[in-house]
């Protein structure tokens, strides 16, 4: 499937109130550091908007105006933050996991379905050959890295479905954090391929409960 | 109601907290607004409450609507929406840590003024672009979120059809949103 139609579906859903919650995050900080997406967004919610403006009118039975005057649980505005800071708080105190020297995960379990998790790369640090069961989306937070398919730098977003083998590395000079959602376990190939198939294969069953 | 008056509307409402302004503006929408709740398979109770909560943050908000960055109508639904988001949300079987995540992640973005403009403008490109069908497509799919096999039912449509066309209208999207 084109890149493009992926990525606008992601809008499109998230403008919509459809995600769970895992795509929601992710989806919401793209927004954030990606500008055109986020023009994106805007235009779909203003079609969206239109329709409840010629939506037509069921009238609520039991609620007059000064009920939401006086309704006293809506607290007044608060300072937005980035979504990302307010729910992983600074990232240099979450107890992140080594996987292999330089590569480091930290995943929220936030959804039952997707799984969401931050990844740390050092500097040129690369990650083995591999393809991915489900639909993989990385969006990069700082730094950047490349593969066979280009460079991706803070705001760009990158989705792999079963057909993508890459092999992604992180810059020589910045490294990267980014942001994933894995829709199911990835797949390896190469030198330690089936070392790390056989890991994902063993966590699996430590996830069922 | 005119987008301009419902403008003005709001206009009173940030300068001078204008009830009576404020009771047009909930005239207008909480119909609409309770409709797009039933819409998407909330029962009529919890609409009634989610549309109260809508309008009141409307209401007590008001000083964070910016009529040059989007439609009084964007910014409603988008209130709208997260509200129906927290609903599902609260409502699912899964347990969240703390106090979960939608404090944070509906906050209101950043938008341009100029691209707000363009925004318009691919909106009439959309509008004209798209037959009547398509447009009750859209509404149907991303407005009430429908199912395709839904979809397919109440149009009285092959599900196979449905999901080409609307396929076929995000790819035209795609078009327009460049």
């Amino acid at each position: 499937m084109n890149g493009t139609v992926v990525k606008n579906q992601l809008i499109f859903d998230f403008a919509s109130g459809i995600l769970g919650p895992a795509k929601s995050l992710f989806a919401s900080t793209y927004l954030q550091l990606n500008s055109n997406a986020s023009k994106i967004s805007n235009t779909f919610e203003n079609m969206l908007g239109e329709n409840l403006m010629d939506n037509e009118n069921i009238h609520p039975k039991n609620l007059k105006y000064t009920d939401c005057i006086n309704n006293e649980n809506i607290q007044s505005a608060s300072n937005p933050k980035d979504p990302v800071t307010s729910f992983f708080g600074n990232l240099n105190n979450l107890n992140w996991k080594q996987v292999y020297k330089g590569f480091k995960e930290y995943t929220a379990s936030i959804d039952d379905k997707d799984e969401l998790k931050l990844i740390k790369m050092d500097p040129g640090v690369s990650v083995p050959l591999h393809s991915h069961g489900g639909k993989e989306y990385i969006l990069v937070l700082e730094g950047s890295f490349c593969d066979e398919y280009g460079e991706y730098s803070k705001g760009d977003i990158q989705i792999n479905d079963q057909k993508i083998k890459h092999t992604p590395i992180a810059s020589k000079d910045t490294g990267c954090v980014c942001l994933s959602i894995t829709e199911k376990d990835v797949i390896f190939f190469g030198k330690y391929g089936s070392f790390l198939n056989l890991f994902t294969f063993i966590k699996s069953f430590f996830k069922q409960k | 109601m005119e987008k301009s008056s419902l403008n003005n509307l709001m206009n009173r409402i940030q300068k001078n907290r204008d009830e009576i302004a404020f009771s047009e503006i909930f005239d207008f929408f909480a119909p609409k607004i309770n409709a797009y709740f039933i819409q998407n398979r909330i029962k009529i109770e919890s609409s009634e409450e989610l549309t109260q909560e809508v309008l009141s943050t409307v209401w007590v908000k008001s000083n964070l609507y910016d009529s040059t960055k989007s439609a009084l109508s964007t910014w409603i639904f988008t209130i709208a929406r997260n509200k129906k988001i927290d609903f599902f949300r609260k409502n699912s079987k899964i347990n969240f840590q703390e106090e979960d995540i939608r404090e944070f992640l509906y906050q209101d973005r950043e938008v341009d003024p100029i691209e707000e403009n363009e925004a318009k403008k691919q909106i009439e490109r959309i509008n004209n672009e798209l037959d009547e069908q398509q447009k009750i497509m859209i509404k149907m799919n991303f407005f009430e979120n429908k199912s395709h096999k839904k979809i397919a039912d109440e149009l009285e449509i092959p599900l196979g059809t449905v999901k080409s066309r609307i396929r076929h209208i995000l790819t035209k999207m795609q078009g327009f949103l460049r």
